[in-house]
């Protein structure tokens, strides 16, 4: 409390003493962006433009820092599933069932963000963190256990993400082939498929980014929720 | 008066922005636990997304997001008066991604220092696993 009033009265008189000019106007590198994306990407939505085209190398290489950290995560874990297997009951049918349907709907949203990345704000990164958040209500509801005996194993969700990740590079790579430079748009990919606007590579980036981030943070979600009895049983020295 | 205002808040928000930094970064030097080191690093590294968001920050009424109503481009003039800055967005919205990664990465090396140290102050997990005894 006593931090907050300094700051409050630091900043009045700050305030009074340097009477600063506030900016009034969108600096000139945005005002390019905005102008340009259209014709140049193909994408009404300047952040995507900038996510996957104007900056695209920048967001593939961020996407490999997402994969190594989350691979690093699970590596130290290094957990058999037969642990995992012993928590199997979950909560009341009433939660059940309620989740089922909140899940469904937050699944929904997330394949709005996700897939209309290119034409409205989201895109590949957002979407895929709300389909986590699904996967992360579901997995304390109906028990990390039962998720596995279905068949969702943290080998196949890692799968899953080495073939979007591999399927994101190719996207990436393919223009190479025709002399262009690396992350061409829209040189190489169309602009709309069949009147449907996709704004060339933009939609596949954010179809295949969507995809990696939400099964690279279901496996971490998985691998958090083991309990600690679990894991003690499991492989103690 | 609006204008003193206007420049007022805009100062506020870099103090508190200063007064944040400033605190998460004592949390992370003189927090004991490993898991309130973590919150104050969770806490610094929003306080500079927000920083960076508000580098593109500009007083305008309305403000819309960067995004055209069609695609045949109608509106550019307005946009270009009204739209908030797209490039500051773009970077945030990759940054909180991979921060949260990097963040479960620490929270994994928290949880296995936890199993095999059975506590999570920093220096007794030093003193169990190094066996050195740590002096103040």
């Amino acid at each position: 409390m006593l931090l907050f009033t300094a700051t409050l009265i630091a900043s009045f008189t700050a305030t009074i003493i340097l009477n600063p000019a506030t900016p009034s106007e969108l600096k000139e590198l945005a005002k390019y962006y905005v102008l340009n994306t259209i014709n140049e990407t193909a994408s009404p939505e300047a952040v995507t433009a900038i996510v996957w085209d104007y900056r695209g190398l920048d967001t593939i290489y961020e996407t490999l820092v997402l994969y190594l950290a989350i691979v690093g995560g699970l590596a130290i874990f290094k957990m058999s599933e037969e642990a995992l297997l012993k928590t199997r009951i979950g909560l009341t049918l009433l939660t059940k069932t309620s989740t089922k349907i909140i899940a469904l709907l937050i699944t929904s949203i997330a394949a709005a963000i996700a897939f209309h990345g290119h034409l409205s704000p989201g895109g590949g990164f957002p979407g895929g963190s709300a389909v986590a958040v699904a996967s992360m209500i579901i997995i304390p509801v109906f028990a990390a256990g039962t998720l596995i005996e279905k068949g969702i194993s943290s080998t196949k969700l890692v799968a899953i993400r080495g073939a979007a990740l591999t399927a994101l590079g190719l996207v990436a790579l393919l223009p190479v082939v025709r002399g262009f430079e690396i992350v061409t748009n829209q040189k190489f990919y169309p602009a709309s498929i069949l009147g449907l606007p996709i704004s060339g590579s933009l939609s596949l980036y954010n179809l295949l980014e969507s995809l990696a981030v939400a099964s690279g943070f279901t496996a971490v979600a998985l691998y958090l929720s083991i309990p600690e009895e679990a894991y003690k049983g499991g492989s103690s020295a | 008066m609006v204008v003193v205002l206007e420049a007022f808040t805009y100062i506020l928000i870099i103090a508190i922005l200063g007064l944040n930094a400033l605190l998460s970064i004592y949390g992370i030097i003189y927090g004991r636990s490993l898991v309130k080191k973590l919150i104050s690093l969770t806490i610094l590294s929003d306080t500079v997304l927000v920083a960076v968001i508000f580098a593109g920050f500009y007083y305008a009424y309305p403000i819309v997001p960067p995004v055209y109503q069609d695609l045949a481009g109608t509106g550019r003039e307005f946009l270009v008066k009204h739209a908030s800055d797209p490039l500051p967005q773009a970077l945030v919205l990759t940054g909180i991604v991979i921060g949260l990664a990097v963040n479960a990465l620490i929270a994994f090396g928290i949880i296995q220092a936890y199993r095999l140290a059975k506590t999570t102050d920093a220096r007794k997990v030093v003193e169990t696993l190094s066996g050195v005894e740590v002096t103040e």
